[in-house]
């Protein structure tokens, strides 16, 4: 008890956490006749890089004090993600919500993210920032990094294990090619997090109570300072020109393996694919 | 938790919320704890819901934003299925349009429960997802809670309302309630077909957000004792068939491929043409009955809605039984609290509420039909091909004359059935619903 | 077509087509379209008609009367040829960024500088490579020996080791005197993170993971693909007002394009300093560790994969040693891992790596859609299932049904019977193969 006090004194931490919701892109679907996506019963949650690092951060907070604020830029139902995080530890919650946000594209996110935490920064100084790897949805793992630019913090991408957190530095394990590398750094820094990190606890039922019940902070585009015109679409220097069901590749033979089926296949796969086979073992005799 | 309430509600579904509601309206501290991610996930339902009833609890839910409602229903149709033929009967009224319009209208679930649940919310009352209650906590052999999957998860109540659906763990659990046996639920299944609004209109003959629900009985489920609906939703087709349990695992039929070959009827591929299947979900229904309800309360707790298997079979009614006995439950808490006894002396008010009420009235009246139906087979199997016989028989102009075609028919009864036996099905249907 | 209390034509949203991406949202100048459970909904009572949800509806969701013949979001015509194309005139060339780790440089690159031949021949226009490291002198000249007209290179030894800042401002400087009017990096773990620092920077557009970059004829935008919602969809992107154009494309997507040594071109050298720039501190490199046997089942021209169906322990060697017969690499999908039979670097699919060997055997691998995203880019597929209507059936290119528990063994011996054929015997070419 006296050591969690006297850390409370010497180390207290402020993370952010900067979550998304997003379709459960395992559940989405397109249908083989028309090609749209089915997305009824889809539900949307808590994008799982996020709330690993949502974990990430109420772990760090508990072992050295301190405060962990989740925000999200999304519509007023993204509430529900943001209460997710409060049922795992966070202390603050606080929705982006805004028409001029929407159609941002990274570039306009990170910089409406920014803004957030500027102000956040303001009134209780901002030492981490961690954000999940990427989304599930988009998958570009863009946000991170353009914040941590925007913010002029460190940046460290693909964390996979926090080895150690002091009241000026931390010191985590990420994945590179070909291996992994500890890596030392000292606040303001912002962290992605991998899966691995570990997953979210489940939540005590007075915690779950708590989420459900505290008051979630709505800021628009005023409320952070924002310039409308990096907000949003008008923000985004990135445009859809066209969405289109991928390709799908066709079949080519099915054969029944039975009998000499097996030696069937080698003999048409030599004949049929000489280019293949020069590419893989230099080609037939 | 050390935290405390005055009543812990099992079950964020319509009976749950609708006690949820009632009873925050009174400034009651209540708490709702939902094993669905959210409230509605785990529910089903053909999608009917009745304003009378629905207005019980919330008076002008029309002008509440966000009212999720899909059509309002002006026409109800009946239809007796052989399996290649069918009888059809319609009943449309434009008082439905006008001044009793919101008499019945269809709703999705996912969405009018969910919306439901935030006006428990909005009005105050606690609502906890994602949590599984495992278990009563009992002090002297009263209920004082329920103990949570979650950890630090007992919850402390003066009284507990169990309103966890039809295949209610709790009540079992807890003794209140036998295990559900098979021939006393239905299976059903439904689908939700996707079509355009316009294409709706056009087929059902509708338009302003008005449209049609179809009651459907005969051979609909493979000669098994099932009945189907086929409800108009704003830009989709529910379609739902539900059979006896105990049917289902004794002929093996799938339900899946039951509601496949219901789909190519002709009275239903019209209606159901180019649309795309959206969903497709399963879930049981309560049809055993008035004798096989539960006692509905005890020592500091009350049973609504499915859980105590309150629903009318013939009419398809169960959420709104669900949302009105919610309601009683809620109102008997509340008078409960002001004099602060729990006991089920005091809470039989309950049951004293609810056998004055048409759900009781309505449950025994039609007490015998589930077992009516369960016990004639010929009416999903026999009589179908008696009745397409006749109507192939008279609506085919020959050289016949009218009275061959009738003895004809006559004899296919007899031959068949047996006159006999075809009267004394139409007593007994007549007994089980008088 | 619907109307409101008000009499007026309203849009409507088609649910199932609507991908949720917010831009009618952001549109709609009457704030009458919300998000629910991620789909846009319109508040008929609010919608005035004015169709411009329609306009920017990038997958035709919205149904409207008055709508127009609509192929894409911003149509080619609409975008008068020139124009954009020259909004910075300033900005020329298509420029690679060369990744060099620990040494060696990333086949992502030389891959980037052959589809930037392809580009820059559209363009008529010049092959860049952008060059960051600590004597990289060779890789400079090896630059243009795959397809670069001119390298910029900043050689210093504070560049010998990445840091987001330390590259970030080195790229970020690079573009700034170089202008070009496209960047290409790699999207491995490196060029994801970097190319996010330097596009922020340079308050640009960036589109990660593409999987197809062309240009687009008259208007000389690039159009950049990339799958999205884990490979359900593929959206094409244009960065149409800013400068230059980003894109980060993942390794073997691709071709690798062919060296040759006679090509000249220009090396210039730049200046770079690291004036106030701090950098994390380094303290340990670990490489990956023996366990995971040193696979990287990328690089593999064949790969074995195990699925759900073959999801045994006591089958695995049997498919380990189809893999080494044919030269090739064992991995799987999802379930295996689940199992604990294999580690997680021998995982393809949307969580694991993405592979494009040219030949891939999937054996009981059903084909979830999280899997084919992984491995739709092997240029032969044949699958082994015992049941043909396995979705991976559908897109094989051979499938053989049966037991693979008897299919197996035959391949193996019928294989090493044809192999004497082979000019390169499989086994010379195993590398880091044994698990």
């Amino acid at each position: 008890m006296i050591t969690i006090v006297l850390r409370g004194i010497f180390c207290k931490l402020h993370i952010v956490c900067c979550i998304k919701q997003v379709p459960d892109t395992t559940q989405v679907k397109i249908d083989p006749q028309t090609n749209t996506l089915i997305r009824t019963g889809v539900e949307s949650i808590c994008n799982p890089y996020d709330i690993v690092a949502v974990e990430a951060a109420v772990k760090l907070a508990e072992k050295n004090g301190g405060k962990v604020t989740v925000i999200t830029m999304g519509p007023p139902q993204a509430d529900s993600a943001l209460r997710d995080c409060l049922a795992v530890g966070a202390n603050e919650a606080i929705l982006l919500s805004d028409r001029a946000f929407a159609g941002a594209d990274t570039l306009a996110t990170s910089y409406t993210l920014s803004q957030a935490v500027k102000k956040i920064s303001a009134t209780e100084q901002v030492d981490i920032v961690i954000c999940g790897k990427q989304a599930i949805d988009g998958d570009t793992a863009q946000v991170g990094p353009g914040l941590a630019t925007r913010l002029g913090f460190e940046q460290i991408t693909y964390i996979s294990e926090v080895i150690s957190a002091s009241k000026d530095k931390i010191r985590v394990k990420r994945e590179v090619d070909g291996g992994s590398e500890i890596i030392e750094t000292k606040y303001p820094v912002l962290m992605t997090v991998e899966l691995e990190l570990g997953l979210p606890r489940y939540a005590s039922l007075p915690e779950l109570v708590r989420s459900v019940r505290q008051e979630v902070k709505v800021w628009g585009a005023v409320d952070i300072g924002a310039n409308i015109e990096q907000l949003g679409l008008k923000g985004s220097p990135t445009s859809v020109k066209e969405i289109f069901a991928p390709k799908t590749r066709t079949g080519g033979a099915v054969i029944d393996a039975q009998g000499n089926g097996v030696n069937q296949f080698l003999d048409t796969f030599f004949q049929k694919e000489p280019e293949v086979v020069k590419e893989i073992w230099g080609g037939g005799a | 938790m050390n935290e405390t309430f005055d009543v812990a509600i099992v079950g964020a579904g319509p009976a749950g919320i609708s006690a949820a509601i009632t009873l925050a309206n009174a400034g009651i501290k209540t708490v709702v704890v939902e094993r669905g991610e959210y409230p509605g996930a785990k529910n089903m339902s053909g999608g009917v819901l009745y304003g009378h009833d629905l207005g019980q609890i919330l008076p002008d839910f029309t002008k509440i934003p966000g009212f999720p409602i899909e059509r309002n229903i002006i026409e109800s149709r009946i239809w007796y299925l052989s399996k290649e033929a069918g009888i059809s009967v319609g009943y449309r009224d434009s008082i439905f349009a006008g001044e009793r319009k919101q008499n019945v209208f269809t709703v999705g679930r996912a969405k009018f429960d969910r919306w439901y649940a935030d006006q428990a919310r909005k009005k105050g009352a606690l609502i906890v997802p994602a949590t599984v209650v495992l278990d009563l906590i009992r002090e002297n052999g009263r209920v004082t809670g329920v103990q949570t999957g979650r950890a630090d998860g007992d919850i402390h109540a003066k009284v507990v309302l169990i309103a966890d659906g039809v295949n209610s763990r709790l009540a079992v659990t807890a003794g209140f309630r036998p295990d559900v046996k098979p021939e006393h639920v239905a299976l059903a299944v439904k689908e939700v077909i996707e079509l355009a609004p316009e294409i709706i209109d056009q087929r059902f003959g509708v338009s302003d957000g008005n449209g049609v629900t179809t009651e459907i009985l005969g051979a609909v489920a493979g000669g098994m004792d099932g009945v189907g609906v086929l409800y108009t939703n704003k830009a989709s087709i529910s379609l739902a068939l539900g059979a006896n349990l105990a049917d289902f695992s004794k002929t093996k039929l799938k339900p899946y491929d039951l509601i496949e070959t219901f789909k190519k009827h002709p009275m239903v591929a019209p209606l159901i043409a180019g649309g795309k299947s959206l969903e497709y979900t399963a879930h049981w229904l309560p049809e055993g009955g008035y004798d096989t309800m539960p006692k509905l309360y005890g020592d500091g707790y009350l049973i609504a809605g499915d859980s105590a298997m309150l629903f009318n079979a013939p009419h398809r009614e169960g959420s709104n039984l669900a949302m009105l006995s919610g309601k009683m439950a809620a109102d008997t808490i509340i008078e409960a609290m002001k004099t602060g006894d729990f006991s089920a002396k005091s809470l039989s008010a309950y049951n004293t509420k609810l056998s004055e009420s048409k759900i009781l009235q309505d449950m025994k009246k039609y007490r015998g039909f589930g077992g009516f139906l369960y016990d004639h087979k010929e009416i999903f199997e026999t009589m179908p091909e008696i009745v397409q016989f006749g109507g192939r028989e008279l609506l085919t102009v020959n050289a016949e004359s009218k009275k061959t075609k009738q003895d004809k028919i006559i004899k296919k009864l007899r031959k068949d059935m047996g006159i006999p036996r075809f009267v004394r099905l139409m007593w007994s249907g007549f007994r089980a619903v008088k | 077509m619907p109307k409101n209390a008000k009499g007026r034509d309203i849009a409507e949203i088609i649910p199932a087509k609507c991908i949720g991406c917010q831009l009618c949202v952001g549109e709609c100048k009457v704030d009458a379209i919300r998000m629910e459970n991620g789909v846009a909904i319109i508040d008929s009572e609010k919608c005035i008609g004015c169709g411009k949800c329609v306009d920017v509806c990038p997958s035709n969701a919205v149904l409207f009367e008055k709508i127009r013949k609509k192929k894409a979001v911003i149509p080619a015509a609409e975008v008068k040829p020139g124009t954009e194309a020259n909004i910075k005139p300033e900005y020329h060339g298509v420029a690679v960024f060369i990744e060099v780790v620990r040494g060696e440089v990333s086949d992502v690159s030389w891959e980037l500088a052959g589809k930037a031949r392809e580009l820059a021949d559209k363009l008529q226009t010049e092959v860049i490579g952008l060059l960051l490291g600590s004597n990289v002198g060779e890789v400079a000249k090896e630059a243009i020996a795959y397809g670069c007209d001119s390298v910029y290179v900043m050689d210093k030894p504070v560049l010998a080791a990445y840091f987001s800042r330390m590259y970030g401002r080195a790229l970020v400087s690079m573009c700034e005197q170089v202008k070009p009017e496209i960047v290409l990096i790699g999207a491995t773990p490196l060029g994801r993170d970097l190319s996010s620092v330097v596009a922020t920077q340079l308050q640009t557009g960036l589109t990660a993971d593409c999987t197809g970059l062309d240009i687009e004829p008259d208007i000389k935008l690039l159009s950049m693909t990339r799958p999205t919602f884990g490979g359900n969809i593929m959206a094409t992107i244009w960065c149409r007002t800013r400068r230059p154009q980003m894109s980060t494309v993942r390794p073997r997507v691709m071709k690798m394009p062919v060296k040759d040594p006679a090509r000249s071109g220009e090396i210039i050298p730049l200046d770079f300093s690291a004036d106030g720039i701090t950098v994390p501190q380094l303290i340990e490199f670990l490489p990956r560790a023996a366990e995971a046997g040193g696979v990287d089942i990328t690089k593999a021209p064949v790969l074995v994969v195990a699925g759900k169906g073959a999801c045994d322990a006591k089958s695995l060697p049997m498919l380990e040693q189809l893999a080494q017969v044919m030269g090739g690499s064992l991995a799987c999908s999802r379930p295996v891992i689940q199992a604990g039979l294999l580690p997680y670097v021998r995982q393809v699919g949307q969580t694991g790596k993405t592979v494009a060997p040219q030949l891939y055997i999937g054996v009981g691998v059903s084909g979830a859609v999280q899997h084919l995203v992984g491995m739709q880019g092997s240029r032969k597929i044949v699958a082994i299932n015992i049941d043909k209507e396995a979705p991976l059936v559908k897109i094989a290119d051979y499938s053989l049904i049966g037991d693979y528990k008897q299919i197996i063994p035959e391949l193996i011996k019928g294989f090493e019977a044809r192999s004497s054929q082979l000019k390169n015997k499989p086994q010379s070419n195993l590398k880091g193969s044994q698990a």
